[in-house]
């Protein structure tokens, strides 16, 4: 009875409540599939977002969390997992809202599509939590073989073949090369996978070892950096953006990226504490080269989907500014970023869905003259661009500015530059788009929008991508004007991690004491 | 009562796009013109029920918006900003009018009078910020509008103007925000309310560097020289409305944001930075009316006209005296009024003769073939712009050089110059295009209706009374601008 008491509070299992109802989502979805079979059962995916909304509410519940470390260490359910959970589980909810009519227009199976990925949202809302080596890689792999299934899901499609078979390749090898890194931690600690304890050990043996820990930093951030496409491990962005099926993409972009971000935080700050001014460096390098690379890059687009993993690229870089600053303002202006982000961007990939469900296409070019034969589609298409490109009064301005008043507040004066000048050159491709769709003249118009088919959303399908377009717009819209709440809460997940602490107390007495060096 | 001004255009803008049809213009345009002309009517109370007196902001109005930004709801108005919004409330209830006719009907009228209406927001909006970022939004949020009816309804090179002045914009917008995110830290400053940020408590090299880098900022927007590329692009590029609310207003948000963030937030140092500013300022003057007299394009050479004229301005905010301030304001005021004259003239004349082009217009003023009531007001504008006395632009030019006289005499006099050159430019203006023979193959040209020139009545009245009657304009900022002025002068 003891020894038993002893395990349940060792292992704390209520602290993956909601990972558990995404499990339980999915074996059901698998399940009532194999029965009833395809076709059958209509209400699928929608019983799929209930699970996830179900996991998001759960999320709500472990608020505050007065005993966060479950599983022997291995997974941590403190506040700042709970926002990124929370964002991974949101961006899936909204994904399959989207996927449902695009993909049965392409006529696979739905429920395998759905549960391909919740196994992968699965794998991203661990890995947010994940607070031990082993852990971490597993949930990074689970989220990594899920992802190339699904952009490998469109079997006839040889674009969709080609892209998944880069995506297996370049993050196959990310992965092994993430794995040799954490394997270097585990000898230097001399044995010890939990990434809150490492840092003792390193520490405690110095010197030597010095040259390992180099070497694993940087293996380590080239496997994360793998995840949320930074320059130069973006290589495999455009690529698969461009072939696989858009839903996939707006996972890809989102979900994926948000999990990334969780691990990057989490894993550098305790990890690599005794080398914070080596992995700053890195990412200060992988900043700039994201957001100039990216940025730059998709002024040259013809193709809407390259465009927006170029510019996927250029944002990463924006939010590694909060990484980099590394105070509070700094996460917690990253977590409001990805927050919006999320909105702004699945907002376009809807529209890009909704684009190419009703033409088949999505050349930058075939929108023209798109807003006279289909008003919302254009609006939508503008706020959620507009947005990304930084335009207030829409939620993308103040993320941006949160951002870079945290990184001018750290003294990141030349990496708030480079941003400020790249979010200007984003602004010119963005505008281009929304130019190409309301500037052009009736005559102008692309043979595409010509032929445009009338606006019906009665359509199977159609109502859940028009349900989540004017979510997403009404978010866009005013979740920036009333940006307060969110940010509240993201401050209060930061404050409240006991990860951070030690990072933040340091960094602030850092500060104080350069402070006080330029004062004298 | 401020905060209308802010609220009335949306909920016109929102009502508009509710509509059913596309094909109603007029429908679209009078929603958009009743509610323009009411937030008109507001300045106009708000101007009645201003306190002369007072220096300080007015109106006031303070709601916490996002305090982890230091972003706060703060608005107010003073001197310096009123007579800029009855201009606004003014110039785009006129540019909303423009005496529409069948031939000039705008395509697209749905959306043509969304922007325009969220353009009055924003412009308003920039002018009563007490909140740094504020300001700042509302500066960046004007970009995508006027960017979009340059683009939409302008003329041939329409895209490559609208670029370039997004562009151009932009970039301004991002020194003028590196210029405020460096003065909240530097300062030690939590909030970006205007009246809590105090710059001389910094060492002075820094207050030059911000300042310098609020100059650049709003030096494009004005423009100077070498700034000033995209100007004759847009404007000659926009059409006839969007070039009378771009030279008419938007342009003054340049000059508002440098006497406000620029004069107003570093007086310790503005000393410093100012001859050179000055030098700038009488080399774009100079420079533009010089260009001006070599331009074929009437059009073109009332965008170089406004470019001379609009830096007088700077002249006047750089020299910093009690009366060059006073006198930067009624410029501005002159300035808008003016141009706006000027654009809907040529706007009209271009509607009837269809070419904007010195060399094949001659004899407009022939009474019976001609434009001979457009040629008349052309003639006021005209004078009004040389700085006649008797006509508004001679309060601006007289009060603004006889207030830098004192600190940059050399300037001031190179200035007098340039406005001697507006003689020039504009006599070639109107001897070619007005006087003279008229070509017989001309024939009759249409006639101008009533309702065509109702706007250039309308303002030609406002010009030459408060050409009569000074003392009514400069009442309006008297008490604010003393205050403004660096006192050491």
């Amino acid at each position: 009875m003891d020894f038993s008491g002893q395990i349940a509070s060792l292992l704390n299992a209520s602290a993956i409540l909601p990972e558990a109802i995404v499990i339980v989502t999915l074996l059901l979805v698998l399940i009532i599939d194999l029965i009833f079979g395809r076709k059958s059962v209509p209400w699928l995916p929608y019983f799929a977002i209930a699970g996830l909304l179900a996991s998001v509410i759960a999320l709500f519940y472990g608020w505050d969390n007065p005993n966060p470390t479950s599983f022997l260490g291995s997974f941590t359910s403190d506040n700042l997992s709970i926002v990124f959970r929370g964002t991974v589980a949101l961006s899936t909810a909204i994904t399959i809202l989207l996927s449902i009519a695009y993909i049965e227009n392409t006529g696979t199976s739905l429920a395998e599509f759905v549960g391909i990925l919740l196994t992968a949202t699965l794998g991203g809302m661990l890995l947010c939590g994940a607070s031990e080596l082993v852990m971490i890689f597993v949930s990074l792999e689970m989220l990594s073989i899920s992802s190339y299934l699904l952009t490998g899901y469109m079997k006839r499609d040889p674009r969709s073949n080609e892209a998944a078979l880069k995506y297996l390749l370049i993050g196959a090898a990310s992965s092994a090369i993430f794995l040799y890194g954490s394997s270097l931690l585990y000898g230097l600690s001399g044995g010890v996978t939990n990434i809150n304890t490492i840092t003792a050990t390193l520490q405690a043996g110095e010197g030597l070892e010095s040259l390992g820990l180099a070497i694993a930093l940087v293996f380590m951030v080239a496997g994360i950096a793998f995840k949320i496409s930074a320059v130069p491990f973006h290589q495999w962005t455009p690529d698969v953006y461009e072939g696989s099926p858009t839903p996939v993409v707006a996972f890809l972009s989102v979900g994926s990226k948000a999990a990334g971000f969780a691990i990057a935080i989490r894993l550098f700050v305790t990890a690599f504490a005794s080398v914070t001014e080596e992995w700053h460096f890195i990412f200060t390098a992988l900043a700039i080269l994201s957001m100039v690379l990216g940025n730059v890059v998709a002024l040259a687009q013809t193709s809407m989907k390259r465009m927006l993993a170029y510019s996927s690229i250029g944002q990463a870089g924006f939010v590694m500014i909060g990484l980099v600053a590394d105070t509070q303002a700094g996460y917690s202006s990253m977590i409001f970023y990805l927050f919006i982000y999320l909105f702004m961007n699945l907002g376009a990939f809807a529209c890009i869905i909704l684009f190419a469900l009703r033409t088949g296409t999505d050349k930058i070019s075939d929108y023209a003259g798109l807003y006279q034969k289909d008003p919302l589609l254009t609006l939508g298409l503008s706020l959620c661009l507009l947005s990304l490109g930084g335009i207030p009064p829409l939620a993308g301005f103040f993320g941006k500015i949160y951002i870079f008043w945290a990184g001018w507040q750290a003294g990141l004066y030349g990496l708030v530059l480079v941003a400020l000048i790249t979010s200007v050159i984003s602004i010119y491709y963005y505008i281009r788009v929304v130019k190409m769709m309301v500037v052009k003249e009736p005559y102008e118009m692309s043979d595409i929008v010509k032929k445009y088919p009338p606006v019906r959303w009665n359509m199977p399908g159609m109502r859940p991508i028009q349900v989540g377009l004017v979510f997403l717009l009404i978010a866009t819209s005013l979740l920036g004007i009333l940006s307060n709440p969110v940010v509240t809460i993201a401050n209060k997940s930061v404050s409240s991690s006991l990860v951070l602490k030690a990072s933040l107390e340091a960094r602030i007495n850092n500060i104080s004491a350069t402070e006080i060096k330029t004062v004298l | 009562m401020l905060n209308l001004l802010l609220i009335l255009p949306i909920i016109g803008a929102i009502i508009i796009s509710l509509l059913p049809s596309e094909k109603e213009s007029n429908l679209n345009k009078n929603i958009a013109l009743i509610f323009s002309s009411f937030s008109f009517i507001i300045t106009c109370l708000i101007a009645l029920n201003f306190d002369y007196n007072n220096g300080n902001f007015q109106y006031q109005t303070f709601l916490s918006w996002l305090p982890f930004l230091g972003l706060n709801y703060t608005v107010g108005i003073d001197g310096l900003s009123l007579p800029l919004i009855i201009l606004n409330g003014l110039i785009v209830t006129l540019a909303i009018y423009n005496g529409e006719t069948k031939q000039n009907a705008v395509n697209k009228p749905k959306l043509y009078y969304i922007l325009i209406l969220l353009l009055t927001t924003c412009v308003n909006g920039a002018l009563i910020a007490q909140n740094l970022l504020l300001f700042f939004l509302f500066y960046e949020i004007k970009l995508v509008p006027i960017y979009l009816l340059i683009s939409i309804w302008g003329r041939d090179k329409r895209n490559y103007a609208a670029i370039k002045y997004l562009l151009y914009t932009a970039f301004s917008g991002i020194f003028v925000l590196t210029a405020f995110l460096g003065l909240n830290f530097l300062t030690d400053g939590n909030s970006f309310d205007f009246d809590k940020i105090t710059t001389q408590v910094l060492p002075q090299a820094k207050q030059i560097l911000l300042l310098l880098t609020i100059v650049i900022g709003f030096a494009i927007k004005i423009p100077i020289f070498p700034l000033h590329t995209w100007l004759p692009d847009a404007y000659t590029e926009a059409s006839t409305p969007v070039s009378m609310l771009l030279g008419g207003i938007i342009s003054k948000l340049g000059t508002y944001g440098l006497i406000r963030f620029g004069l107003q937030l570093f007086p310790d140092v503005w000393g410093d930075i100012s001859p050179y500013l000055a030098i700038l300022a009488v080399i774009t003057a100079i420079y533009g009316s010089l260009i001006a007299i070599s331009q074929t394009d009437i059009k073109k050479m009332i965008a170089y006209a406004s470019l001379a004229h609009i830096n007088f301005v700077v002249l006047a905010t750089a020299a910093g005296t009690p009366l060059s301030i006073l006198g930067a304001i009624c410029q501005m005021f002159a300035h808008g009024l003016i141009v706006t004259l000027l654009f809907h003239l040529v706007g009209i004349i271009e509607e009837k003769t269809g070419t904007r082009e010195l060399s094949k217009l001659h004899g407009l003023m022939n009474p019976y073939r001609g434009l001979p009531f457009v040629g008349g007001l052309m003639i006021l504008a005209v004078m009004a712009s040389a700085g006649i006395p008797g006509m508004v632009g001679f309060v601006g030019e007289f009060l603004s050089f006889q207030g830098s006289f004192s600190v940059f005499p050399v300037y001031t006099l190179i200035c007098l110059i340039a406005t001697g050159l507006t003689a020039v430019y504009f006599v070639i203006l109107l001897n070619r295009v007005f006087f003279g023979k008229m070509e017989n193959k001309t024939g009759y040209l249409p006639k101008v209706q009533h309702f065509e020139h109702l706007p250039a009545v309308i303002l030609a009245v406002i010009i030459i009374f408060f050409g009569l009657q000074p003392s009514l304009l400069t009442n309006l900022s008297l008490t604010t601008s003393n205050s403004i002025a660096l006192l050491s002068n």
